[in-house]
């Protein structure tokens, strides 16, 4: 055994260097297509192996002013219309999603199992959702509470399970009957006590939920009919009518919000991590 | 503080009783303990007393007004989980002052009251910080203080002692104790742990199975239990078959005159508590002296806890005082029984 240390056998010659080749070789393969869209997006032509003509802006001016062909509108609107709407169903979800997952981690009820299941399962496809939502609602199609209301249902799941995951983690019954003890009553208990000390788990689940609702494409695409386009049409319409490099820049843009996104959470993240210190 | 008072309480839960037709009366600023195995019904008892439980049947008073079915929020009682369960969301400071918002209470005043609880508890220090970044001795007290805050009927103590290390548990059981007989506040402590309810509190009521096996002063438990479970849970027991005849009891290996409540003649079972056997020189001048083997020796750094079989097989656990160094497993020693360390408890 000794001999096996000293000379390095297979595994610990090259064992290290190989799990870094590969994880490497991941990173590349899953990097590679977001950084060559966002590099592509300030250059001007795009005909042989790389894109050339570096550096313009004119892409990002087409998408952020609506001057292209692509959406023939800016950016600006679509993703406020959309981070309208998407809030729309964050708050939907906040309103209901909420009691369930504290339903669900606090009482055991008949039938607590199946809720669990319907509130963290994602049922309906966004195609079929839209669909079925248009032939029961065909008036709701052109405005935009068809799409909030959507939104909510599709993405009910991911606050269900962030703001679940945030109750599990505290022993609930015992704190609620402290607060009840204390003279607070059942509403005044769970909105200053249960609410905020969930605050970590329903942070996670509205910024997840947003930024689905904000891209989705299935259900937006079969209910919205006119009007600014929410974001996911917006990019669909730069995708199919613009030209490349204008595309990339549009699709930039939901990459930006992306990261955004990820960084918030794991700030959040952290922040939760200190405190249990 | 009040007198608080179950009287013939019963809860079920669907076919399960969890307690059974207790009656418990705690005086004013007396500490009552609960003790009793999981599942006998103790912590459902608190939860009657608290209100988060409705008694099936029986009244439950607060100086005697009837609170049976009076919700926890207008109970006013101050209550302590194993989790202290603290408001993560809050500093030290608002968790305190939060019963008396809740009551009510001015601002200026219950930061006070506040400031004047984490000054007792001696924590005064820590109003600014998050309970989640406390020790959890800190967290005890945060949460002791938060229930006083409310100046409740009664405060509930339930397992606040559990999860704690065995040290600060001592440190922290002593404060307690301490803190409670200068609040002279009206105190229900339950615990699995029989030696902390033995060293806190003023009496004790023994539960097993919801019944009610017993209640009084720790002493009294330990002395005169009521019944071989009593007996068994609170301390170490030998409990022995002996035979009660005309003012005699016959342990088998030894006579000695029955004591006072040894009951009619016939069968009975007595407890012998291990400190009451006298070993070594002091046992030749027990009024009865025998010989035991020892089989078994437990180093317990203040005792030496042994087992030593009697000639007829039958086994007693012994407490050797430290001193008793050359006792080796497998040695003869006598033993010495006075008639006061005989103690009949069932009989028939």
């Amino acid at each position: 055994m000794a001999d096996r240390f000293e000379s390095g056998g297979l595994s610990a010659r090259f064992g290290r260097p190989f799990v870094t080749l590969v994880l490497g070789l991941t990173l590349l393969f899953l990097a590679f297509p977001v950084v060559m869209t966002f590099v592509s997006s300030f250059g001007s032509d795009w005909f042989g192996v790389l894109p050339t003509g570096f550096v313009t802006f004119d892409n990002w001016r087409d998408v952020i002013f609506g001057t292209g062909v692509g959406a023939d509108v800016a950016v600006g609107s679509s993703l406020a219309y959309s981070t309208g709407l998407a809030l729309g169903g964050v708050v939907i979800n906040l309103i209901v999603g909420v009691p369930i997952a504290y339903a669900v981690a606090r009482y055991d009820f008949w039938g607590r199992n199946w809720v669990n299941v319907f509130a963290i399962l994602p049922l309906a496809p966004g195609i079929i959702l839209g669909i079925a939502f248009l032939r029961t609602y065909p008036d709701l199609s052109t405005s935009g509470i068809a799409l909030v209301i959507g939104y909510s249902l599709l993405k009910a799941p991911y606050m269900v399970m962030a703001v679940q995951s945030s109750f599990q983690s505290m022993d609930l019954q015992q704190i609620e009957e402290s607060a009840r003890s204390l003279g607070a009553s059942w509403p005044r208990t769970f909105l200053t006590v249960i609410v905020p000390n969930a605050r970590t788990g329903i942070v996670a689940g509205s910024i997840i939920s947003w930024t689905l609702a904000a891209a989705e494409f299935n259900f937006s695409y079969i209910v919205y009919s006119r009007g600014t386009p929410p974001l996911a049409i917006f990019l669909f319409n730069n995708i199919t009518n613009a030209s490349f490099l204008n595309a990339a820049a549009a699709v930039s843009v939901f990459f930006l919000l992306i990261a955004l996104v990820t960084i918030t959470l794991q700030i959040i993240g952290n922040r939760g991590a200190v405190r249990r210190v | 503080m009040s007198e608080v008072s179950l009287d013939n309480v019963t809860k079920r839960f669907d076919s399960t009783v969890a307690v059974d037709g207790i009656s418990i009366d705690i005086d004013d600023g007396e500490v009552m303990g609960i003790v009793g195995p999981s599942g006998c019904g103790k912590t459902t008892a608190l939860r009657l007393v608290a209100g988060f439980e409705t008694a099936t049947e029986g009244t439950i008073r607060y100086d005697r007004e009837d609170v049976t079915h009076v919700p926890p929020e207008n109970r006013n009682v101050g209550l302590v989980f194993q989790s202290y369960a603290l408001f993560n969301n809050m500093s030290v400071l608002r968790n305190v002052t939060f019963g008396p918002k809740m009551h009510g209470v001015g601002k200026d005043e219950r930061r006070r009251r506040a400031r004047e609880l984490l000054e007792l508890l001696d924590i005064e220090e820590l109003a600014d910080r998050n309970p989640k970044t406390l020790s959890g001795g800190q967290q005890q007290r945060v949460g002791l203080a938060r229930a006083l805050a409310i100046e409740p009927h009664i405060l509930l103590l339930d397992e606040p002692m559990t999860g704690l290390d065995a040290k600060l548990k001592q440190t922290l059981r002593q404060e307690l104790g301490e803190l409670l007989d200068e609040l002279d506040v009206t105190t229900l402590y339950v615990t699995h742990d029989q030696e902390q309810a033995m060293s806190m509190c003023d009496r004790i009521a023994v539960m097993n199975d919801g019944h009610l096996e017993q209640i009084g002063t720790p002493a009294e438990i330990y002395e005169q239990p009521a019944n071989e479970f009593v007996a068994g849970f609170i301390g170490t027991a030998n409990l022995l078959e002996a035979t009660v005849q005309d003012g005699t009891v016959s342990l088998g290996f030894a006579e000695m005159a029955a004591p006072q409540n040894a009951g009619p003649n016939g069968t009975a079972t007595v407890m012998i508590r291990p400190d009451d056997i006298r070993i070594g020189p002091d046992s030749t001048d027990a009024e009865v002296v025998a010989e035991v083997e020892v089989t078994n020796l437990f180093y317990q750094g203040e005792t030496i806890q042994a087992t030593g079989r009697l000639p007829d097989g039958r086994t007693l656990t012994l407490s050797l005082d430290r001193s008793l160094t050359d006792v080796g497993t497998g040695d003869s020693i006598p033993i010495g029984l006075d008639p006061a360390a005989v103690h009949v408890i069932e009989s028939g």
